[in-house]
């Protein structure tokens, strides 16, 4: 608005109007001004910016594990570049280059290699910075709860090109969870320590699921009341004290690597604590598998085996 | 004026009375707690042990804690006490000289390396540390006594620095390259946890620092003598080199102790120390005894503090005793008006 | 001869510059010895060697013609003592606690100090005029009484000898004299034999019976004060120009600077 034009009317209400009438009819002007001007050169940018952004997901590189998980199960696995430290499924990863994770991205390589979308954790300014200063697109993934992981392959499919097959997946998932929970409704829940950290051999430095997070939303999927539900933090250190005031009646350790009998022998630990329910009926099982830990496609299974765990009777 | 028997009369009245603060500390806290037991039924020998649910907090989440508490309090004020006579220094603490640094790498290597060996029932984590505090008070140890001409102790508070930088440089190396899970179990550690939950960690720990005190119950008097300077210690007939080494190794394995058994928990080799002083004066006869006292209630009531003040979860009490020791050095620094 | 110095050299460094370099002297039974010389001459680390805390590397020391190395710490501790320039103490010792470290060497292993200690360190205070000092910090002492808390500390050790390393230095002028009068009088009343090193000539003139001159770790001269306090030898030591007179009033040689050495 020229400054003259503002100071002119000291009585708002029908002068102002006229005011903001004029202003809007001398911007509508301007634009058409412009457009018929610019016409063909807004036709190229758009046609240029359709064709990059569809062209601009076919050199990805996650450092995520889950995002990993997910391009490949959207079927975008085959423009993966390059892939994380921690990634370890599916076994294609293990051709791929790793260059880094969330402590330590190999910045310099991740630039080098000339990707068109990078995925990485919100929480790395650092690299989201260097990133945009290289003027390379990224994605920022934050880890949430059990439906976000649904949603973040939709996503994602929408953001690489694949959005049909990636909500095919992420409704295939859905459903999974779904059943899950239909299988074990109506029956009681029991109440449930998802115990993920512990010191070998010895009942110190238990971390446990608080009532927030994937690992809780899991829980309560599986058809249990988690014993820490109160408690709004995602981890709970554990002191032995408070196993025995929470007395819960399932205790279920997560590791999510090694397989041998040294691990499931080490449940005996809990022996040290006869009063707490779970000890005393047999109810302490200790579960392997990547799937509790890494919040992508393969949820649904570590739901399921949850269940199986909690509620046998209900999956014979 | 004072007679040497009215000092010994209040030397002993001033211990004795540490004494009973640390027992009625030691007593009362197994019985607090945020799950409400009661003593009759936890000791009641009729109710089956698996069943008793008082029983099994008391014996097996309570009292360990507090001995344990106890043990690491004593063990590090006393060695707070030694390192401040040694290096002249009030601000010393059992920190300062890398030893605890070294104990915090064993258990970090241990940790990521997911080493697994076991002696005498002793598990990895505080085998690695108790190792590396020995390791690193051979270090510091070797640097001081290479000095040709006597000992310096300008010389042993650099090396000891210079050590823990060093040590820590190592530590923080060893997060980077750990495994994501490793990273939380590392973390959880060093934040410094009393809750053992079985008495075995207690007796290892206990071996180490009965050693210690028995070799600095011999040194009080020296400890006085160089803590006016060595070569004053000197002209007076003290050993100062003999004293000095008995004085580091003491004070280093009562600190690997601690920390193998608890991690590290920093300021009480400090906090401790000086508020014995500010009562009982500077003499390390009736210091040493009383710090060791204090010092075990002094955990003990900070572990308390840290497991019922904070509602549902439970602070660890190295955060308690960090917590404490911030407010305590400025209130340290505005009294003496400087 | 109470104690002789025979031949005595010393190095900090394994290969470094001789602090001492062949240094001989000898002090006699109740004599007060004045180490005079400038900085870096050696007179700290002779005092070092007289005492026992560092071991020459080359010649001996004697005391009562046993060299002093064939001696234990805390017999060497009863028959010497050692007054430092300065005494820090980084905990809150009285006074009396500090004399009283003096007892160490009297003392057994585990021996605490018993009534007798007690006393012979009151003495030493009341000999020092430091009696009303005894419950206060020796942190918060002035310079002057701290010296005097140290010199009694020193006498409560019981020791025949006294080495004073620069015990004015950093004294006013008062508490210089009072210093001066006070190592006089214990000279005299108790036949301690003393080894002062200083810088003040003139404290060295008036406390002294013989001086020992240093330079770069060797001994210029050992001789009366009359002999050894002339023109000649400090231009020699210092490098300046002095006036050297006998001061009626005083009682003693006095030195006046008036010059550098042309």
């Amino acid at each position: 608005m020229k400054p003259e034009s503002a100071g002119r009317l000291d009585h708002g209400g029908h002068g102002g109007e006229s005011r903001a009438r004029r202003s809007l009819v001398s911007v509508c002007s301007e634009t058409r001004r412009a457009l018929r001007g610019h016409a063909l050169l807004a036709a190229i940018g758009l046609v240029a910016a359709t064709v990059a952004i569809r062209a601009q997901a076919s050199r990805i590189i996650s450092i995520v594990p889950a995002t990993t998980e997910m391009l490949f199960a959207i079927g975008a696995g085959d423009r993966v570049i390059a892939v994380g430290t921690y990634d370890r499924f599916p076994p294609e990863v293990d051709r791929l280059p790793r260059l880094g994770a969330l402590l330590d991205p190999n910045v310099e390589r991740i630039i080098a290699m000339r990707p068109d979308l990078v995925v990485l954790y919100g929480t790395q300014d650092t690299l989201r910075a260097q990133l945009e200063r290289a003027s390379i697109p990224y994605y920022a993934y934050t880890h949430r709860g059990l439906s976000d992981v649904a949603d973040t392959m939709r996503s994602l499919g929408r953001r690489v090109g694949v959005a049909a097959r990636a909500n095919e997946a992420a409704q295939r998932l859905e459903q999974q969870i779904a059943s899950v929970r239909a299988k074990v409704a109506g029956r009681a829940k029991p109440k449930a320590l998802l115990v993920f950290g512990r010191e070998p051999r010895s009942l110190r430095g238990i971390d446990a699921s608080g009532g927030v997070g994937f690992l809780h939303d899991m829980l309560e999927a599986a058809g249990a009341v988690n014993a820490l539900a109160d408690v709004t933090r995602q981890a709970v250190q554990m002191s032995t004290e408070m196993v025995l005031a929470r007395a819960p009646d399932v205790i279920i350790e997560l590791r999510y690597t090694g397989g041998d009998e040294t691990s499931q022998a080490d449940v005996k630990a809990w022996d040290a604590l006869p009063a707490v329910p779970a000890v005393r009926n047999k109810r302490v099982f200790l579960l392997q598998g990547e799937e509790f830990v890494v919040p992508g496609p393969r949820v649904g299974h570590a739901v399921e085996r949850l269940s199986r765990t909690i509620h046998p009777d209900a999956w014979r | 004026m004072a007679a040497p028997a009215d000092v010994r009369r209040r030397t002993i009245v001033t211990v004795a009375g540490f004494g009973a603060f640390a027992a009625a500390a030691c007593l009362i806290a197994p019985l607090v707690g945020s799950l409400p037991i009661s003593l009759a039924r936890a000791l009641d020998r009729s109710i089956p042990f698996a069943d008793n649910v008082d029983a099994q907090v008391f014996f097996v989440a309570r009292l360990p804690r507090v001995l344990a508490a106890a043990l690491v309090g004593s063990s590090l004020a006393v060695a707070g006490v030694v390192f401040q006579a040694l290096l002249r220094n009030p601000l010393a603490a059992p920190e300062t000289l890398g030893v605890s640094m070294g104990a915090t790498l064993g258990a970090m290597i241990a940790i990521t390396f997911h080493v697994d060996v076991t002696l005498f029932g002793i598990p990895a984590v505080p085998l690695a540390c108790f190792t590396g505090s020995a390791g690193a008070l051979g270090i510091v140890y070797a640097i001081s006594a290479a000095r040709r001409r006597g000992t310096s102790t300008t010389v042993l508070l650099l090396a000891g620095v210079a050590l823990s930088a060093l040590l820590g440089a190592m530590v923080r190396f060893i997060q980077v390259i750990a495994d994501i899970a490793d990273t939380f179990r590392s973390v959880r550690w060093l934040m410094g946890s009393l809750d053992v939950a079985s008495y075995a960690p207690i007796v290892a720990a206990l071996v180490p620092t009965a050693a210690s005190f028995m070799m600095i119950a011999t040194l009080p008097r020296v400890l006085d003598l160089i803590s006016i300077g060595s070569e004053a210690a000197a002209s007076r007939g003290v050993d100062v080199p003999r004293a000095e080494r008995v004085a580091l190794v003491s004070a280093s394995l009562s600190t690997g102790a601690a920390v193998s058994l608890a991690g590290p928990v920093g300021f009480v080799g400090i906090i401790v120390p000086h508020i014995v002083r500010l009562i009982v004066g500077a003499n390390h006869r009736v210091v040493l005894p009383a710090a060791a006292l204090f010092g075990a209630a002094f955990l003990v009531i900070c572990d308390l503090v840290g497991r019922t003040a904070f509602g549902r979860v439970e602070m660890p009490v190295g955060m308690i005793t960090a917590l404490l020791g911030g407010p305590f050095f400025l209130w340290l620094l505005f009294r003496k008006r400087l | 001869m109470l104690i002789e110095a025979a031949d005595v050299s010393f190095a900090y460094e394994r290969h470094g510059r001789n602090v001492l370099d062949r240094v001989s002297l000898s002090i006699a039974r109740g004599s007060i010895v004045g180490l005079l010389g400038p900085n870096g001459s050696g007179k700290t680390t002779l005092l070092r060697a007289l005492s026992g805390t560092i071991v020459p590397d080359a010649g001996r020391i004697t005391l009562d013609g046993r060299p002093i190395s064939t001696l234990s710490r805390r017999e060497l501790a009863r028959r010497i003592a050692v007054v430092p320039q300065e005494t820090h103490s980084a905990f809150d010792f009285s006074a009396l606690d500090i004399v009283l470290m003096g007892r160490y060497p009297h003392l057994g292993a585990f021996e605490l100090e018993g009534a007798d200690d007690l006393a012979i360190a009151r003495r030493a205070m009341a000999a020092t005029a430091t009696e009303t000092l005894e419950d206060r910090r020796f942190a918060t002492l002035s310079g002057g009484e701290k010296q005097r808390i140290v010199i009694a500390s020193a006498l409560a050790q019981a020791s025949d000898v006294l080495l004073l390393d620069e015990p004015t230095a950093s004294l006013d002028i008062a508490y210089q004299l009072e210093i001066a009068m006070l190592l006089t009088r214990l000279n005299r009343d108790r036949g301690t034999t003393m080894v002062v090193s200083t810088h003040d000539l003139n404290l060295a003139a008036a406390l002294c019976t013989e001086l020992v001159l240093l330079r770069n770790g060797r001994v210029l001269t050992q001789d009366t004060i009359g002999a050894a306090l002339t023109p000649a030898n400090i231009r020699a030591l210092y490098g300046i120009d002095a006036d050297v007179t006998m001061h009626a009033r005083a009682g003693h040689i006095t030195v006046v600077p008036v010059g550098r050495a042309r």
